[in-house]
């Protein structure tokens, strides 16, 4: 059970802060175009999602799964997206998000005041703070490449 | 354990199936009352619920008919403006017939397209090498499932959460589209499938399904 | 500083302490401002700041999830007064079309101890708290108009704060969608 990376973007596309623990493959393209091109996947999705459901949707979408790995989805209600890539394996994935929104980002990001919600996030505690959750989290186990 | 529907999506990225075998049908009549408490809204040639919600009405839901009479677009079928009708105190205790958005035969052929490049994204985007499309995609209401063939073909099945074996299903499509489809002289590839025999024997091994689970299959 | 391990432990500051730092800070404003009004104003954009940040605080401590009509918005924003000024508003006075309704308040932290100078007669006091509710329903795709309808330091019985439903907001879309 291992997690590859995170992605964080604001309500309207802004990534604002992305990490990887366990990469094996990269896209090659730049950073900028993978957010944006993973944030207008994710858009359709969540359109695709509300128009195929067959009865009204309350969360809505939650996850994919591939051959190789699973892509994590979690919006709040202001619009705050954070999407985390795991193998197949992983369980708990959600509350693991959840937590992540409840007590790194609240916490460190919205009640720093010095921080603009709608930029990049450089705060080295909540750096800090989200590799510490996410390595003490059981979905995480270091895989040696 | 109910499918929803079955979806087939051809190489090149079109709908050439759909089958909907379980659709639940959420639709409200209600009575109402001068004002009426539900924000409304025109979009998209709809009268949707903008904001509120009474007796299982919902934000989303649209407006299907007034006092039994249905409506195109704006304007009622005897002519009048739907909105003028609701204004107008006279009219009232009016009911109305709120329902869940049904998709048109269009709106699936375009979400079936759109399917085709997500699906392409996630293997693009994979943090691992090697990497095939996307073969589960669950919601909190429903789960679907993609089997993609060798050539390209796509079988996409919805069904609930619970449902098991729904791999198994789509595998045993894949098998009856072998059959009924491609053998058939006159079926030309990546057009609608319009064979009798493939819709009859699809629809009974979904009964199977539904009734008896996949290991009786 | 580490926080304390248990989320809902509230730090406890004198209230007090509270209405001294508000009122300083209005006094101070209304020494900086030409006239009563772009206090007023400012007073509600300070609001609206701490509103598009508060409203993460208490989905993430509540948990809740989406509201499906005004009256559940109301009820929602009854239990932050409850969870962050420690009031218990009323709501009535709602609107035939269930599109506005009020908050009636008999005590607020913000205003004890406090009294308008005749020069400041137009002065919106609590125009912080109308501020905060727009801010914060703006972040969950709620267009809302919020003011003060009547004033406790202005000779009111109560505090009313007014809320109207303006509209539902889309998110942002990317370019060339629906």
């Amino acid at each position: 059970m291992t997690v590859h990376n995170i992605y964080i973007f604001n309500k309207n596309g802004n990534l604002l802060y992305y990490h990887e623990w366990n990469r094996l493959k990269q896209t090659g393209m730049t950073r900028e175009e993978e957010a944006k091109l993973m944030y207008g996947m994710l858009f359709s999705i969540k359109s695709f999602v509300n128009k195929i459901s067959p009865v009204d949707p309350k969360d809505g979408f939650l996850y994919y799964k591939t051959s190789k790995y699973t892509l994590h989805y979690f919006e709040t209600l202001t619009g705050l997206k954070f999407v985390l890539n795991t193998d197949i394996n992983a369980q708990g994935v959600r509350e693991l998000l959840q937590e992540i929104y409840n007590q790194v980002y609240v916490e460190y990001v919205v009640k720093n005041p010095l921080l603009n919600l709608s930029e990049p996030i450089e705060s080295e505690i909540f750096k800090a703070k989200l590799d510490a959750l996410v390595k003490q989290s059981p979905v995480f186990l270091s895989r040696v490449p | 354990m109910v499918i929803y529907s079955i979806y087939i999506v051809s190489k090149s990225g079109g709908l050439i199936f759909n089958h909907d075998h379980s659709v639940s049908k959420i639709e409200n009549e209600k009575p109402f009352t001068f004002p009426v408490d539900l924000k409304l809204k025109y979009e998209n040639k709809r009268i949707i619920v903008e904001f509120g919600q009474k007796d299982g009405i919902r934000p989303g839901h649209v407006l299907y008919a007034v006092n039994g009479k249905g409506l195109t677009d704006r304007q009622l079928d005897d002519g009048q403006d739907v909105f003028e009708v609701l204004e107008n105190k006279n009219n009232y205790p009016l009911n109305l017939k709120f329902g869940r958005p049904k998709m048109t035969t269009n709106e699936k052929i375009f979400l079936a397209s759109m399917f085709y490049p997500l699906f392409a994204i996630a293997s693009q985007l994979s943090p691992e090498p090697k990497c095939s499309g996307i073969e589960v995609l669950e919601a909190d209401t429903f789960k679907l499932y993609c089997f993609q063939t060798l050539t390209g073909v796509k079988m996409i099945a919805v069904a609930d959460r619970s449902q098991n074996g729904v791999e198994s299903l789509l595998k045993k499509i894949y098998e009856l589209y072998a059959d009924y489809a491609l053998k058939n002289p006159f079926y030309s590839l990546e057009m609608p499938i319009r064979c009798e025999l493939f819709e009859t024997n699809l629809k009974t091994l979904l009964d199977v399904m539904e009734k008896s689970g996949i290991a009786n299959i | 500083m580490s926080r304390a391990s248990n989320r809902f432990d509230t730090k406890k500051v004198n209230s007090e302490l509270v209405t001294l730092t508000y009122g300083a800070l209005v006094a101070q404003m209304v020494k900086d401002a030409e006239n009563t009004d772009d206090v007023s104003k400012q007073l509600e954009r300070l609001g609206y700041n701490m509103g598009v940040r508060l409203i993460e605080d208490f989905l993430a401590k509540t948990g809740t999830g989406r509201c499906m009509d005004l009256k559940d918005t109301a009820d929602k924003i009854q239990s932050a007064f409850k969870m962050y000024l420690g009031v218990q508003p009323n709501v009535a006075n709602w609107s035939p079309g269930g599109d506005e309704f009020s908050f009636i308040l008999d005590t607020n932290p913000l205003t004890d101890l406090v009294e308008l100078p005749d020069d400041l007669k137009n002065l919106k006091y609590c125009n912080i708290i109308c501020g905060v509710i727009r801010g914060a329903l703006e972040m969950v795709q709620l267009d809302v108009q919020s003011w003060i309808v009547q004033d406790q330091l202005k000779g009111d019985q109560n505090t009313e704060i007014r809320v109207k439903f303006i509209r539902r907001l889309e998110d942002a879309m990317p370019a060339g969608e629906d």
